[in-house]
């Protein structure tokens, strides 16, 4: 009987540790920054995977911009475990429109499955505004709710993209395509755009598969398309994290000839646009789109109108080593 | 390749002689060689087979340490972030102009690291090795991105002496390394009294506690193996694909283990071999390689694969037990 408390105590202390620790690692990253709640609006960036390094980008453009003008509203960033999170996604929305936030910003993790919880959001008056991977409009429809879209035009950047390289390309020349994880629409998008120049010039597209994103998988598929087509010209992968893996099986193949391009212009493909080992990229500017999608809920919060019906484009620029071909 | 070796012994005791002949599996992989070449002409060449051979150590050697970890009736979930924790480390260190051997040395420091943390948390408290392994997964992953902030590290030709093509034969000198650690791995888990040991353990601990030996220390030396077996893979891939990226490896803890299950070692201890878990590498990789060159669609590869694994067990579960039932 005498040994009870302590066992009460141990009981007790590993659930204590727990909130301790839990409480001690909140505040860090979700925790808000800005300034007397009273007046600013409050808006809730909900991103997806904070692992990958286009969201960390755009979540350090929004904090950034935030902390310019710290006045003028209150930001909260969350982002999911991995890109492919719903259920805690969904769950991060509901939990921003219990705190009474003003309005969410979402980059969805699925363009249909979040649709019903943004609803709900907006029913509870907080103005949502999507960017990065679009909504699914039947879905928005059936739903009976309008979100605008703010967001770059991958089909066209990757458009952009292609055109580089079949200036460097003949009409009949055999060419492949790696594309991202075949669900998400901006694959869909980058994919349509590189087959858009493609077909414009009359070049042969052999195959299209996926490297889902990723640059040892990317690295497999790159390998066996060489050995299976041996006269291909070029690949045009749907990032840059696949054309790095890509670059590699080519040196590897010992085809330094191959034609690469890529997206998203991150960092570690620099020195590779430079040397022209990679001929192109597209930059769709990561660290400012969730700026461009809080500028437009900030908006609408102050009209009071709560959502827009048109869609807002961003800037996708081309970038190339050469500053010289096929600029227009 | 180095298949098809004819019955050989593997696990010390008679019956387990039997059962690990890796006659099954060497047929399992000859037929998926001999569908491939039959729908792809390009597939049946040292182009190919070279390729299959520069891609595979990583995964190979992450299969030595996962095979140790089963015998011992554990299980190590966090070699893939393990990988991509060490070959971050190493990526930024050589970034910061570290030499690669000073970027090596790193990497296996972080290595041991690892297991050590895995090894005395699960051996000496007495946690189940599955929830430690677990929480390194997510930890190291993390830690992953911490070191690299979310961000592919591109080393360019400075890496290549991880993983570069020896001359004239084409084959990476990982490749090799590989190889080697496949037969020594072999030989110390078949004729050495530690190998012994680890099957024992595997078998029934407390039977080898109670015969006067301690199970502890080799149970920890298996630990901090798979995770330098996992931090030479990461270095492999950092050779490899010439960039340090920290989503490298996800995913890599279920091929390791399908690889070593498929070469018929028991996920309950006591009972495997380091041969046959190459021959599940093997079998695994021209899957991956094959499918991509015959070009299947994204959901068909998963369909195919998942099939392949399957069927390749089973093929040696049925083979084995013809093969005991005359004996009987």
């Amino acid at each position: 009987m005498k040994d009870l408390l302590p066992r009460l105590l141990l009981q007790c202390a590993l659930p204590l540790l727990l909130v301790l620790l839990t409480a001690g690692c909140a505040p860090s990253d979700s925790g808000s920054t800005g300034s007397d709640a009273g007046t600013a609006p409050r808006v809730a960036l909900v991103m997806k995977s904070l692992a990958n390094e286009f969201f960390v980008t755009m979540a350090d453009g929004a904090r950034a911009h935030q902390a310019e003008d710290p006045e003028r509203y209150e930001l909260i960033v969350n982002g999911t475990k991995d890109e492919s999170d719903l259920a805690q996604q969904v769950s991060l929305v509901e939990q921003m429109v219990a705190t009474g936030v003003d309005a969410i910003v979402i980059a969805p993790a699925d363009s249909k499955a979040l649709v019903p919880a943004l609803r709900k959001a907006r029913e509870a008056g907080v103005v949502v505004v999507n960017i990065d991977n679009r909504l699914d409009r039947e879905v928005l429809s059936s739903e009976g709710v309008e979100v605008p879209f703010v967001g770059p035009d991958n089909r066209a950047g990757a458009k952009a993209v292609g055109d580089v390289l079949a200036a460097r390309l003949e009409a009949g020349d055999r060419v492949a395509i790696i594309g991202g994880i075949p669900t998400a629409f901006n694959a869909q998008q980058r994919q349509a755009g590189f087959e858009d120049a493609m077909n414009e010039l009359g070049a042969e597209i052999v195959d299209v598969q996926s490297g889902g994103w990723e640059q040892a998988k990317a690295n497999v598929v790159a390998s066996a398309l060489l050995s299976e087509h041996p006269d291909l010209e070029a690949l045009l992968c749907a990032n840059d994290n696949m054309a790095l893996g890509a670059l590699a099986a080519a040196r590897q193949a010992g085809r330094d000839d191959l034609l690469l391009v890529g997206f998203d212009n991150i960092d570690a493909v620099a020195s590779l646009v430079e040397s022209g080992e990679i001929l192109a990229t597209a930059d769709q500017h990561a660290d400012q789109l969730a700026v461009y999608g809080i500028e437009l809920a900030l908006e609408l919060v102050a009209s009071g109108e709560g959502t827009a019906s048109e869609d807002r484009q961003t800037p996708v620029d081309l970038v190339t080593g050469d500053p010289s071909p096929a600029q227009e | 390749m180095t298949a098809s070796a004819p019955d050989r012994p593997a696990g010390g005791a008679g019956w387990a002689a039997r059962s690990f002949a890796p006659v099954g599996l060497s047929l399992a992989l000859v037929l998926l060689v001999a569908l491939f070449s039959m729908l792809s002409e390009h597939f049946l060449s040292l182009v190919t087979l070279r390729t299959i051979a520069n891609q595979i150590p990583p995964l190979m050697v992450i299969a030595i340490g996962m095979t140790y970890v089963l015998i011992i009736g554990g299980i190590d979930l966090s070699v893939g972030s393990v990988l991509a924790l060490s070959a971050t480390a190493a990526g930024m260190a050589m970034h910061g102009g570290a030499s690669p051997l000073v970027a090596a040395v790193l990497a296996l420091l972080v290595g041991s690291v690892c297991g050590a943390l895995n090894g005395s948390l699960s051996v000496g408290l007495g946690v189940p090795s599955f929830i430690v392994t677990l929480g390194l997964l997510e930890a190291a992953r993390g830690a992953a991105y911490l070191v690299s902030g979310s961000q592919t590290q591109y080393l360019g030709s400075s890496a290549e002496v991880f993983a570069w093509p020896i001359g004239g034969l084409g084959l990476s000198a990982s490749f090799l390394v590989a190889m080697v650690l496949v037969v020594v791995a072999q030989v110390v888990l078949t004729r050495t009294v530690f190998g012994r040991h680890l099957i024992a353990i595997g078998t029934n601990e407390e039977a080898v506690r109670l015969a006067g030996i301690d199970p502890r220390t080799p149970k920890i030396v298996v630990f901090v193996a798979s995770a330098c077996l996992a931090a030479l893979a990461g270095l492999f891939q950092l050779g490899y694909l010439q960039s340090a990226d920290p989503n490298a490896g996800i995913g890599m803890e279920l091929s390791a283990i399908a690889a070593v299950v498929i070469g018929g070692t028991s996920l309950m201890g006591g009972r495997g071999s380091v041969l046959n878990s190459c021959l599940g590498v093997l079998i695994i990789a021209v899957l991956q390689t094959g499918l991509a060159q015959i070009g299947l669609s994204e959901p068909m590869k998963r369909v195919v694969t998942g099939a392949v694994i399957v069927v390749a067990a089973v093929l040696d579960v049925v083979r084995e037990r013809v093969a005991s039932r005359p004996k009987g």
